[in-house]
């Protein structure tokens, strides 16, 4: 049965480095087939969260739930098959070609010394095709523009057709045209097929247009979960992100969007 | 199907032809040159006695040892570059045939030891004592990075190459003996050696075979590769254990040849492209054919004397290298 048609819980889910807890005791249900994102200011841990919903980060106590299964004890492959995560800064050897690129999504598909079957073929041209790299396929990636690449390995996470796909700052070296072309492909990939999505992104305004479940951190806690309209009040983003702001209506979406005024806390003073 | 899965039969059956030319002339080429008859009867035992002699207790031998160490270092060496994320990686890099020569110069200044079984013998213990140092120092509190695989098999090889000269140089009477040996040859190494590191070679390779996916995931990042289900510790462990194998069982065979490790993964990908189920073949066949080609390159350079094979795999290593540099393939 499959596991992801009951959702992702996290449940008081602590994750430390060294001493320090990055994640402190945080639960959240992940709400299936929705965009979830995890907005904050550096270092609150929103990163560590979503690793640790994929289980790249051991839990200190509590636990992610895929269903009512403790992700803490299923197999590699098993969660590869449930979740897929495209890390912030992915890399691999430069004169790989495209389509040995997202080839390796079929990883966790694949038994040792398997022969490569009619399905990973299915599933690596769907993902090509789905995110629009096809006519890419031969090319090497140290060649791609950075739009293309992030293309590419979206489609490498397709590959591994799973139910809920995380990504970690996903649009972090694009440009604006590339930023709303990335997450137009990924909120697509969520209302055509249904695809749970969690997402790190660091710009609030981008993280409101495309979230239906907006995540505020601080400090390895949540401080708030809601809709965009619900979270996106001059108040909150003060006391989160320590910026003075204005919060008016996006003309063109549907949604809040932020004006940012002055640093409520200055960290970087002006001298004389 | 890629360019490349269309091209692949041409390319292994080419690489397999010019490796059945290649043992071929290791067979009738050298300080005598037979016929190509010649080599028929004194393999079919009925040649005359000469050259049944050097046919099949000189040059068959080496006809077996040289494809098979160059194979097995081009899977070595493709199986390093991969672990440490670094194409200019090889078993050198990790300090194996440095941690080989030190074991067999050490014995030799300690015991007088100049029976091959016995310097072969302390060879494989080298390579396999330094692989388990270095994977020791890079697991302690770096979680094994390709960097600190890098930077631990550096320093040991730096190390252990300067004890060899300093032994070296307070031993001279073995000199002369052991720096032929130390630049690696596949002159005089009876098939019974072969037959002892067969298994430590049919391990090493099946291994390689079984870790050609796990590899594939392991050239992304570490967070990929653990995001797409791949166990990365458990991989770099096994791929550890498989390169000590191949690269023991060789220098055990051969000495340290150098360059083989490092050249042949460049040519292998500039073939058949980066995924391992297609680069370890091809690695295997190119390090085989390469390493016989060197073979025979080795008893005409200084004719009639014969030229440690390891200088040749090194000049005509680093010329193919530059070429493919240039072409960018690299």
């Amino acid at each position: 049965m499959d596991k992801a048609l009951n959702g992702l819980t996290v449940d008081t889910l602590s994750v430390a480095y060294g001493a320090r807890l990055a994640v402190d005791a945080i639960s959240l249900a992940v709400p299936k087939g929705k965009i979830t994102v995890l907005a904050g200011p550096n270092g609150c841990g929103k990163s560590t969260l979503l690793r640790a919903i994929r289980r790249l980060h051991v839990a200190k106590s509590g636990c992610v739930l895929l269903g009512d299964t403790d992700i803490g004890k299923m197999r590699e492959k098993e969660i590869a098959r449930e979740i897929g995560l495209l890390a912030q800064s992915p890399s691999a050897p430069e004169d790989m070609r495209v389509e040995e690129l997202v080839r390796l999504g079929r990883y966790p598909h694949q038994a040792m010394l398997q022969p490569w079957s009619k399905d990973d073929a299915a599933a690596v041209e769907d993902a090509m095709f789905g995110t629009g790299v096809g006519h890419l396929r031969d090319r090497r990636i140290g060649s791609l523009s950075g739009g293309q690449l992030q293309r590419v390995w979206i489609a490498m996470v397709l590959a591994q057709q799973t139910d809920i796909i995380c990504l970690d700052e996903p649009v972090n070296h694009l440009d604006m045209a590339h930023q709303i072309d990335c997450l137009d492909l990924v909120s697509r990939l969520n209302r055509e097929h249904g695809r749970t999505v969690v997402l790190v992104l660091h710009d609030l305004n981008l993280a409101a247009r495309y979230a239906d479940l907006l995540v505020f951190m601080k400090d390895g806690g949540i401080v708030s979960a809601g809709s965009p309209r619900e979270l996106m009040t001059e108040e909150l983003i003060a006391s989160v992100f320590g910026i003075q702001c204005r919060v008016i209506e996006d003309p063109v979406h549907d949604r809040p969007l932020c004006i940012p005024m002055r640093n409520s806390s200055p960290r970087f003073e002006v001298q004389g | 199907m890629t360019a490349t899965a269309n091209r692949l039969p041409l390319i292994y059956g080419g690489l397999v032809l010019l490796l059945g030319v290649a043992v071929l002339g290791s067979l009738m080429l050298g300080y005598t040159i037979y016929t190509p008859g010649e080599l028929w009867d004194a393999l079919a035992g009925s040649g005359t006695s000469e050259a049944d002699t050097v046919i099949r207790e000189y040059r068959l031998p080496r006809a077996i040892v040289a494809p098979l160490v160059g194979a097995a270092l081009g899977v070595a060496g493709v199986i390093v570059q991969t672990l440490s994320r670094n194409r200019i990686a090889s078993p050198d890099t990790l300090g194996l045939n440095a941690g080989a020569s030190l074991a067999v110069v050490a014995v030799s200044a300690a015991f007088g030891t100049s029976s091959l079984f016995g310097l072969s013998f302390a060879a494989a213990s080298g390579a396999f004592l330094t692989s388990v140092l270095v994977f020791a120092l890079a697991a302690t509190a770096g979680g094994l990075s390709p960097l600190r695989i890098v930077l631990v098999g550096v320093t040991f090889a730096g190390l252990m190459n300067a004890m060899v000269e300093v032994i070296l140089t307070v031993n001279e009477a073995e000199l002369q003996q052991l720096l032929f040996w130390l630049s690696g040859a596949f002159v005089d190494r009876p098939l019974t050696l072969v037959a002892r590191n067969l298994p430590l070679l049919a391990v090493g390779g099946l291994m390689a075979a079984m870790l050609a996916r796990p590899l594939d995931a392991l050239q992304t990042d570490d967070a990929t590769a653990q995001s797409l289900g791949a166990p990365v510790r458990v991989i770099r462990i096994a791929s550890f254990v498989a390169v000590a194998l191949l690269t023991g069982a060789s220098v055990a065979m051969a000495g340290p040849v150098g360059f083989v490790g490092l050249v042949v993964p460049h040519a292998a990908r500039a073939l058949v492209g980066s995924r391992h189920s297609e680069k370890l073949g091809a690695a295997a066949l190119v390090g085989a054919v390469y390493a016989t080609a060197a073979d025979i390159l080795a008893r005409f350079v200084i004719y009639p004397t014969e030229a440690p094979v390891g200088a040749i795999t090194a000049v005509v290593g680093a010329a193919l290298l530059l070429v493919l540099l240039r072409r960018r393939a690299a």
